[in-house]
């Protein structure tokens, strides 16, 4: 992971079409703005992730054979 | 062309009907190309079909149609994050979402929140991530029972 030490106003740019700039800094919270076209999703990690283990949950799941049984 | 996959055996499958997801699945980003299985000798199973991976035999997804589940599923999506489908239509575009069917059956679930839109005329699709406070877990066994109880 490369880790940059930003400033409040301050911006990292990815990719030559993203760009991330520190809003405000309160406390502990950061406010994080994103420039990005519009086709690029961005999620919170926490959902992503909750996604991610929905689908891995999903790929773990009975097959067809047992399925045969509810219906 | 023929593809090994884990719950059906060796398959044959036309090279059109591979549907293409240019970012992979969420969580597997390169899982790029699927095919839909549907067990039509043993009818339908409760609407359930598979989506198969091309290129790993142990992956296959179930999936089901959500208005099955949920007659007025209609979540607010961004048009921009479809782009990579290209031309979606009301009649061009269909919707599923994953099942999760654990070792108890009575927990079997499906994912509302990221639901997995497909293009049918180029094949295209993603797996997008709802704003909206949708459950990711959204119990389904006593629907489908009452459904089966009905018929």
């Amino acid at each position: 992971m490369l880790a940059l030490t930003r400033r409040k106003g301050e911006s990292l740019v990815v990719d030559n079409h993203i760009e991330v700039t520190v809003l405000e800094i309160r406390g502990d919270q950061v406010k994080i703005g994103i420039s990005a076209p519009k086709d690029v999703p961005i999620y919170r990690k926490e959902v992503y992730l909750q996604i991610r283990e929905e689908n891995q949950a999903a790929l773990k799941s009975a097959g067809p054979e047992d399925l045969k049984d509810i219906f | 062309m023929k593809v090994n996959t884990r719950i059906f055996g060796e398959i044959e499958i036309q090279e059109e009907k591979i549907i293409h997801f240019t970012d992979g699945i969420i969580g597997f980003p390169d899982c790029k190309d699927f095919t839909l299985i549907f067990d039509e000798k043993k009818g339908n199973r409760g609407g359930i079909s598979w989506l198969q991976s091309i290129d790993e035999p142990v992956f296959a997804l179930p999936v089901i149609d959500p208005l099955l589940i949920k007659e007025n599923y209609n979540p607010v999506v961004e048009d921009e994050l479809l782009t990579s489908l290209g031309n979606l239509t009301q009649e061009n575009t269909f919707i599923l979402v994953t099942v999760t069917v654990p070792r108890d059956l009575k927990e079997m679930s499906v994912n509302l929140k990221a639901p997995i839109v497909i293009n049918v005329d180029n094949h295209k699709a993603c797996q997008i991530i709802i704003d909206d406070d949708l459950p990711v877990k959204y119990k389904i066994y006593e629907l489908l029972m009452a459904r089966k109880a009905g018929e």
